[in-house]
């Protein structure tokens, strides 16, 4: 543990611009340590439109934090002002609790991966992924172990010779990474890097991020518009809308307890019911929906009177054919047969949409439109959201 | 029933079949160039080879020293203005790059608009500039660095400095479309990288657009070797360049023979120039790298690994490359900023200052050119028109220019529908031979026609004019329309296709609004070509047939009078409007391109 606080220590003392890279220590042994980030309340403005809408975030050392929101939410804005590649308007980062507005992109030391890829079409993937060890200053032969270590690990050693112009989109953000992690840097800053990437490859390369993740202790922050990328590999996500932050937390407590509609339609499907509190005890409520049907759900509302909207996902939403009174009965609009799932579009007497994923079961038969089912789902499934 | 469908069926298949494939539309472009310039040039090199033996006219090009200097004194001037565009030529492509928005429209523009203008007039008002009572002898004089006006026309300086402000645009536009096509992440990813502005540049983007320089310098140096009017006006004798000996030489009749021997070597010289940049870069640099796709051979991949160097550079890389690179690093981030900034606002001053002194002295109150005038007043424009020389001149000129516009577009636009819209083989080659008149010097060109239109007496009449000036016309057009139409979504074609519109509907209804802006700017440069054109026209008139260039031109060699200044701002005026309505159709091309 001292050792681990030595050498932290000893890192932020040459922070930004001058990896240890001639120490001789080899670092990929000991656990590299990310560094901290502390965003406070961080504002940029393009000509009155607010991408940046006082954020505050603190980001731990060594954490994989994921900032996920829609296009225009500002999380690339957020990235590229952690990366120094835009000036702030108001707030400020620190990084290991050290200002960072006055160090230009190339002297924060950081690592980066781009959508584009940005491999440097003139050299090869050895040039490329020497080039971050060339700007720190480390010598020839450190360069040569360092750039084959890491092609080894991102399993790009027979590439070496080649151009980036030569290799598939895989093999180029591979190499990307490894330019960006080549330095072991503190901090990795990753901009939507597996978007321009098919679903198969994409998935291959979440689970190699995540374990490169582990194995350098990075601290990395990651931009994805992509809700199922973020819940696979974030140890936080950071959602965001219209340039603010509205919730920051674990995959699970961002899918089962969102904070807001908005979280709760962006992340995962959903059914939002409106409904009024009939009575509330403890963090337990009981609900009426419009048709009179009464649920309870857990809540962490102050709410104890009024209306409220409950969320319920697809999947926690149980059917049967015989009519139950403490069910909701449904009308099947549609069924879709998805293999392992059934997706049902079904509608309330009321008219409000719901909808319900099952598991497939051979004794089942596929539901009909117009048929009649009957849906329910127990407390601890729904969560009303405050 | 089926008979119907049969007959419906046939002229259908045949129509479209016929558009599939509309290589026939090159065939009128073809002819126009097979009589008109390459006929020529194939006699020009029939009458130098005609002496007694066919090697005696080039061994006198080469023995007499009067002309092997020039053509060595040639070299020099290009290759050293080559280098000077290239010098300021970056910066200004970077500062235009850096900038946006207003900032940068004013600045493109800036750079752009000389190069619409007429050389001569732009060389002109550096006569005007540089001259006894000049603004910046006045200015010199005042400041005291000179005790009188000095003479700062009329030498290797002044040469040097015309020749680089007219092609300084050349120069920037090559080199901005290089840097355009560029990944924007690149310079970032460099960054997080841990390299400075000044690492970036020089490991990152000059690397990158290496080509785009290359390009720009061989098409400056090419047009350079050629060059006539600017050396003519602006050097003194010991700066003569080999295009006016041929111009000087075509007044005497007993020198046939040696005088296209002349044009023969200049003409050589610049396709071997052409054909070793053409090796290397592609042919395409010649006109702006717009690379045509060509169905039957995939486009060739450059690998740009060449600069990837042996064990010897990686030693200096080591030694003084990335060191040095490390400690550019250091330098603030704003030093590289203002480089280019100071660098590329020179530029602009150089491109725009001659021009804006040259329009105040139009209106100068002055019977002789003086900066800053005595008073202002119309009087000079009043001169130019009530002056029926110069109306005629006018007159000649709008009527020579509209009619070789209408000739370059017409077989321009069809060569282009051809060679986009087929599938012939050797597009690359077609292509060349197409927009091949840019690269020929004017002299060469001017002289290899003189013979012909004396033998079908075309000479000093406006169509046997307009046609010659369409030689020049019709690569802008060519180029031009064939980015325009590779800009047509052929999906949309299909849609309408699809919907029941016949191969003729489709045209009219979908590809041709579509190529409708393309086709008026097209239409609008090569209008502006014939209205400037001075070269040719030398060779090509009579005394009867006078064009504002060739009035121009007399008046420029004589008398520097201020009617040239009214005529310049009238140019200036038709070259802003024209833009002006040409702009949209130029920034959908860049978008298009980036």
């Amino acid at each position: 543990m001292a050792d681990i606080l030595a050498m932290r220590a000893a890192r932020r003392d040459g922070a930004f611009g001058a990896p240890e890279t001639g120490s001789g220590s080899d670092t990929r042994s000991a656990t590299a340590i990310g560094s901290s980030i502390t965003i406070r309340d961080v504002v940029k403005t393009y000509g009155g439109f607010a991408a940046a809408d006082h954020i505050s975030l603190d980001i731990e050392p060594g954490e994989f934090i994921t900032l996920l929101g829609p296009s225009g939410s500002g999380k690339t804005t957020l990235l590229n002002l952690v990366a120094g590649f835009q000036k702030l308007d108001g707030g400020e980062i620190l990084v290991d609790d050290k200002p960072v507005h006055n160090v230009p992109p190339h002297r924060r030391g950081f690592g980066m991966v781009f959508q584009s890829y940005a491999l440097f079409p003139n050299m090869t993937v050895t040039q490329n992924v020497a080039f971050p060890l060339r700007m720190a200053g480390a010598d020839r032969e450190t360069t040569e172990r360092r750039v084959a270590e890491t092609l080894d690990i991102m399993r790009l050693s027979e590439h070496a010779a080649k151009l980036p112009s030569q290799m598939s989109g895989g093999q180029q953000q591979r190499v990307a990474i490894a330019r960006a992690i080549v330095r072991r840097p503190k901090v990795v800053l990753m901009d939507e890097p597996l978007s321009a990437l098919d679903r198969r490859l994409r998935e291959s390369i979440q689970i190699e991020i995540r374990d490169l993740h582990q194995r350098l202790g990075s601290t990395i922050l990651f931009v994805t518009h992509d809700q199922g990328e973020a819940l696979t590999m974030s140890d936080r996500i950071a959602v965001l809308d219209a340039g603010k932050i509205v919730q920051v937390a674990t995959p699970v407590e961002i899918y089962r307890h969102p904070s807001t509609k908005f979280v709760a339609s962006f992340v995962g499907e959903s059914n939002l019911i409106d409904a009024e509190i009939v009575q509330k005890r403890g963090t337990t409520m009981t609900l009426k929906n419009p048709e009179g049907y009464v649920f309870s759900a857990e809540s962490r509302s102050s709410l104890d009177v009024g209306r409220a909207t409950v969320l319920v996902r697809p999947e926690r939403i149980s059917i049967s054919s015989t009519p139950n009174a403490s069910a909701l009965p449904v009308t099947v609009r549609s069924a879709i047969f998805l293999g392992e799932i059934l997706r049902i579009e079904a509608e309330t007497a009321s008219g409000e949409r719901l909808l319900i994923r099952c598991t497939d079961s051979a004794d089942r038969a596929l539901p009909a439109p117009g048929d009649t089912l009957y849906a329910s789902w127990r407390a601890e499934d729904c969560w009303v959201l405050p | 029933m089926s008979t119907i469908a049969i007959h419906m069926a046939g002229p259908t298949t045949s129509l479209s079949e016929r558009l599939k494939d509309p290589a026939w539309l090159l065939l009128p472009a073809a002819a126009f160039l097979a009589f008109i310039y390459l006929l020529p040039l194939f006699d020009l090199f029939r009458i130098s080879m005609s002496g007694s033996s066919w090697s005696v006219h080039f061994e006198r090009v080469f023995a007499v020293s009067l002309y092997w200097d020039s053509l060595v004194r040639t070299m020099e001037i290009s290759f050293t203005v080559a280098l000077l565009c290239l010098f300021f030529g970056y910066p200004t492509a970077l500062l235009i790059h850096k900038t946006s928005g207003w900032r940068q429209a004013i600045i493109a523009t800036a750079v752009v608009l000389p190069y619409f203008i007429a050389i001569l007039i732009r060389t002109y008002s550096w006569m005007v500039l540089l001259g006894k009572n000049g603004p910046i002898n006045k200015l010199a004089v005042s400041l005291g660095i000179f005790d009188q006006p000095a003479q700062l026309l009329f030498n290797r300086g002044s040469v040097l400095l015309g020749m680089t402000a007219v092609l300084l645009p050349l120069m920037v536009l090559s080199i901005y479309s290089s840097i355009a096509r560029q990944d924007p992440s690149l310079v970032r990813a460099g960054q997080a990288s841990g390299a400075g502005p000044l690492a970036v540049f020089w490991r990152v983007l000059l690397p990158l657009t290496l080509p785009g320089m290359g390009a720009g310098f061989l098409l400056v140096f090419v047009t350079a070797l050629g060059f006539f009017i600017t050396p003519t006006l602006l050097g003194g004798p010991g700066d003569q360049m080999f295009a006016m000996h041929i111009t000087q030489q075509a007044d005497f009749a007993t020198s046939e023979g040696f005088l296209q021997a002349l044009a023969v070597v200049l003409l050589v010289i610049t396709l071997v120039v052409v054909a070793i940049a053409g090796r290397f870069l592609g042919f395409e640099f010649i006109w702006g790298g717009n690379k045509l796709s060509d169905s039957t051979k995939p486009s060739k991949q450059r690998h740009p690994g060449r600069w990837t160097g042996g064990a010897f550079s990686a030693k200096i890389a080591d030694g003084i490359g990335w060191p040095l690179m490390r400690l550019l690093s250091r330098m603030p981030l704003s030093t590289g900023t203002w480089t280019v900034r100071m660098l590329g606002g020179f530029v602009l001053m150089v491109l725009t200052v001659p021009i804006v002194v040259v329009m105040i002295l139009s209106f100068s109150k002055a019977s002789f050119l003086t900066f800053p005038p005595p008073g202002f007043s119309l009087r000079w424009y009043e001169k130019f028109f009530s002056d029926t020389e110069w109306m005629t001149a006018f007159t000649n000129s709008l009527v020579i220019a509209a009619m070789s516009a209408v000739f370059a577009v017409t077989l321009g636009g069809m060569a282009a529908l051809g060679i986009v819209r087929s599938s012939i083989k050797g597009k690359s080659a077609i292509m060349l031979l197409l927009v091949s008149p840019v690269i020929v010097p004017p002299v060469v060109l001017g002289l290899s026609l003189y013979s012909l239109f004396l033998r079908t007496d075309l000479a000093g009449t406006m169509g046997g004019l307009a046609a010659a000036h369409a030689i020049g016309g019709l690569p802008l057009v060519v180029v031009i329309m064939a980015a325009s139409l590779q800009g047509v979504d052929r999906r949309l074609e299909q849609a309408a296709a699809v919907h029941g519109a016949s191969p003729l509907t489709v045209f009219r209804t979908v590809t041709l609004p579509a190529i409708a802006p393309g086709m008026a700017a097209a239409a609008f440069f090569a209008f502006l070509h014939s209205f400037d054109e001075l070269v040719l026209s030398l060779f090509l008139s009579s005394a009867q047939l006078r064009t504002l260039p060739l009035r121009l031109w007399a008046d420029v060699n004589y008398q520097l009078n201020p009617v040239l200044a009214v005529v310049s701002t009238l140019e200036v005026l038709l070259v802003v409007g024209g833009i002006a309505l040409a702009r949209p159709v130029l920034a959908g091309r860049s978008k298009a391109l980036a």
